[in-house]
């Protein structure tokens, strides 16, 4: 009915790292690239009205790159961000972005993406397609983090 | 002489039991598609599409791309070759036994008259 796009995922670790798993440069990489040798910058002012860039892909191609505005921060519990996400085809489309990180129990957050304003369907199930490789390294990184010491 | 692996035949094999994973498999013989795309005909989740993926993924049968955002899946046609080379292998196989069924079976007859 909508061209709504949500998304769910438990990890076992603290709302904090998952937050900061989340936003922080170190972890991009590990979230954003498809093999070791994509570069992965990404440059996070993490307040209201900060801007999120973030560039990605294969050392020998164009990157994709998306630009985010922050509308809510409020660590370690939601993120809200308007982000222009860019297509293969070199085509952009706004998006509003609804992060929470909800701690169901001691060292186990949930956390929900709502993603709305898609233009289309299509585009929402082409993003859909892309936001899982995402959520697994955001898992990598916090499982790391929630096992070693966290270095922020 | 006998060029394919065991494991790698039964992973074709197992990705290829599934109707969904040939129809994706029938859908990429035409082109590169992104997850997305690969979606559209079928009534599924997208977790659902993606454990299909994986499975052909694992098989080597598809390789996928991440272009951007979105996620771009195309055949990885090696592992096809190997399943084919061990069905022509064992087709040959009983027709040459067929083969001597049948003249064994003519001596026979021409034993008996």
């Amino acid at each position: 009915v909508s061209n709504d796009l949500r998304l769910e995922r438990v990890y076992d670790a603290a709302p904090e790292i998952v937050f900061d798993a989340f936003t922080d440069s170190e972890a991009q990489k590990e979230l954003y690239a498809d093999a070791p040798d994509w570069v992965v910058e990404s440059a996070c002012d993490l307040r209201v009205g900060g801007r999120w860039t973030i560039s990605f892909g294969p050392p020998n191609g164009p990157p994709a790159r998306e630009t985010s505005v922050f509308t809510v921060v409020d660590r370690p519990r939601r993120l809200g961000y308007v982000a222009t996400m860019t297509m293969p085809d070199g085509t952009g489309f706004d998006t509003d972005l609804e992060v929470t990180f909800e701690e169901e129990s001691p060292g186990r957050t949930r956390l929900t993406i709502v993603q709305r304003g898609f233009p289309t369907t299509g585009l929402r199930d082409e993003i859909a397609g892309g936001w899982p490789s995402i959520l697994e390294g955001l898992g990598r990184v916090v499982a790391a983090r929630a096992a070693g010491p966290h270095r922020p | 002489m006998v060029r394919y692996s065991a494991s790698t035949l039964d992973r074709t094999f197992a990705a290829l039991s599934d109707p969904t994973r040939r129809e994706i498999l029938d859908r990429l013989a035409q082109g590169p598609a992104t997850l997305g795309e690969l979606r559209r005909p079928f009534d599924m989740t997208l977790p659902g599409l993606m454990k299909h993926v994986r499975v052909l993924e694992a098989a080597q049968l598809v390789v996928t791309e991440k272009k951007g955002r979105t996620r771009e899946c195309r055949l990885g046609a090696d592992p096809l070759d190997d399943a084919a080379q061990w069905i022509e292998t064992s087709r040959r196989r009983w027709e040459r036994r067929l083969d001597r069924l049948e003249s064994y079976l003519e001596r026979r007859k021409g034993a008996s008259t």
